[in-house]
């Protein structure tokens, strides 16, 4: 007889189309073929798994028809199935898994289609968290401004692309009339991707606040976010950039060197 | 053998309750309509943020809760997944659900997840194994777990007895509740070919905490009917007879609808339970 673990492992197998004949033995006829009964259960998975992931990534099941979506989709289950008993995951590697199938051909644009509706979701049901208020900034003793670093909000992604990946993405939303074509030699996009109150908000940065945004959420302090802006924006405004910030409620956590705080003392 | 947790809050003035999908948040807010209690599947609220989480939380102020997991794949032989029981363990902390439940299968092996309700071998070994993973997640969770009946497309050769015995072995070993879901009994009794009855009979009493109703459908596979649990459409007149002989033996437990795929409005599902609550009237007292 077979262990339980033995059992678990061939009938799972049979499900992913892996030699489904070492577990048919263990399966009762009971007047139909077990590969048929076998059957059954692969596409439940099957049907599952791209029902999912077709609500996760509606933009890219658009541009490759329903149908293709299911063959890329059944690829996708066999290369990444479902590591959680939660299968709302199961989009994660799926921007990835593109960019590997379609890195250097004219649809390379998928992956980071993919990569800002998988963003969305995340948006969409990341931890609530307080956005700080501008105000904040005044409890920072002048000295230790440098040395400011926040927390990007949780609800909040920051995305590059090379393609114009917000007009593709909004001529394929439901219920859009106007020009379908996009031309995909039109620029590339620096993308901030939040939750806001009315929903997901999808907005263009320029390249000195997303330079800005980036180095922030990599953990960096003010003084080294601000030289990596005007790095690649020489007329960067600092002030007024971070005001933008605080209005879109993106930032979270500050913190400052505490040392500094104690030379201003008196 | 004396059950480690405390009594079970669940009471049959309950009635019956709706499974809640997301579709309906609105509207019971705004509405509030007179429906027992809702049950949810804790996956869909594990995510920590959101709106699904948050509207959740403002019908629980006025609800009662069931906490109803479809993805901790207890009968699985890979280890029990700590990050999911733990993600489990803070919901029920935070909407303290009258219930919570997981299934009689398993859906994981060797960290691979189909997300379905795989059927197990009624083997001794699988009932050994069973009973220590539900009451690892009862010692875990700090209080009683149900488990519910599953449908089932296949049977393993290897079973050695029948599924209500492992269910009714499973709770005296465990110390576990039974969620019996009328439809499972039914679609299994037709699709393996055993009485209905015998099933109901096989189950002990005081350990069924609740029941699922569902409607099924019906494919044909080498010229066989096979029944399959869709959730798509009306409990079954079958069912609803069967439903009938399961509170006259276990009383009028806490009775759900379920409704997962082609869901319709509140109101269809509000009929069905009515329909529910007007076959197990008479049986109230024998719940009490």
């Amino acid at each position: 007889m077979l262990s339980l673990r033995e059992l678990q492992t061939r009938f799972a197998a049979s499900l992913f189309d892996e030699a489904p004949e070492r577990v048919t033995p263990w399966i009762r006829p009971q007047g139909i073929d077990p590969l048929a009964r076998i059957r059954i259960y692969r596409n439940n998975l099957q049907q599952g798994f791209l029902k999912t992931l077709a609500l996760e990534f509606p933009v890219i099941e658009r541009l490759v028809s329903a149908e293709y979506f299911r063959q890329l989709a059944l690829a996708f289950l066999t290369r990444h199935p479902s590591a959680s008993g939660d299968l709302h995951h199961i989009g994660a590697p799926f921007a990835a898994f593109l960019g590997e199938k379609f890195g250097g051909t004219r649809y390379s644009y998928f992956a980071d289609v993919a990569a800002l509706e998988w963003a969305s979701q995340e948006c969409l049901v990341a931890e609530e968290c307080t956005s700080l208020d501008p105000r904040v900034l005044r409890a920072v003793p002048p000295g230790a401004y440098a040395t400011v670093r926040f927390r990007l909000h949780p609800a909040a992604r920051l995305l590059r692309s090379d393609f114009p990946i917000i007009r593709i993405w909004e001529v394929n939303q439901a219920g859009y009339a106007g020009e379908p074509l996009v031309d995909l030699a039109a620029g590339a996009d620096l993308m901030l991707v939040r939750r806001a109150a009315q929903g997901i908000d999808i907005r263009r940065l320029d390249p000195g606040d997303f330079q800005l945004l980036t180095a922030l959420a990599e953990g960096q302090s003010l003084a080294e976010a601000l030289e990596a802006s005007l790095a690649c924006a020489p007329l960067f405004d600092l002030g007024a950039a971070l005001r933008r910030c605080f209005e879109l409620g993106v930032l979270t956590e500050m913190t400052y060197d505490q040392s500094r705080l104690k030379e201003y003392s008196p | 053998m004396s059950l480690p947790y405390s009594a079970n809050p669940a009471r049959s003035s309950l009635g019956a309750g709706i499974g809640l999908r997301v579709q309906h948040h609105e509207e019971v807010i705004a509405r509030r309509p007179p429906i027992g209690w809702f049950e949810v599947h804790s996956e869909n609220y594990f995510a920590p943020g959101g709106t699904h989480r948050a509207q959740l939380a403002r019908i629980r102020a006025h609800y009662q809760l069931s906490l109803h997991g479809v993805g901790l794949s207890l009968g699985s032989t890979d280890p029990l997944n700590a990050g999911h029981l733990r993600e489990l363990k803070k919901l029920v902390q935070e909407f303290e659900p009258v219930l919570v439940s997981e299934h009689l299968s398993w859906s994981s092996v060797s960290g691979r997840y189909v997300n379905d309700l795989l059927p197990l071998p009624y083997t001794e070994e699988a009932l050994q194994h069973m009973a220590a993973r539900v009451r690892a997640v009862q010692d875990a969770l700090g209080r009683q777990i149900l488990v519910e009946n599953i449908s089932s497309y296949l049977r393993f050769s290897c079973a050695e007895v029948p599924e209500w015995e492992f269910l009714a072995a499973l709770a005296h070993e465990s110390g576990c509740g039974i969620l019996l879901d009328v439809n499972n009994v039914y679609v299994n009794a037709m699709n393996h070919g055993f009485d209905a009855h015998s099933y109901l009979h096989g189950i002990p009493r005081p350990v069924v905490k609740e029941i699922h109703l569902a409607g099924h459908s019906v494919t044909n596979i080498d010229g066989r009917e096979i029944r399959i649990d869709t959730h798509n459409t009306h409990v079954a007149n079958e069912v609803w007879m069967l439903y009938g002989a399961a509170v006259k033996r276990f009383g009028a437990v806490p009775t759900l609808i379920e409704w997962d795929a082609d869901i319709p409005s509140l109101e269809v599902l509000q009929a069905e339970a009515s329909k529910a609550d007007w076959i197990a009237e008479p049986f109230h007292a024998v719940a009490a």
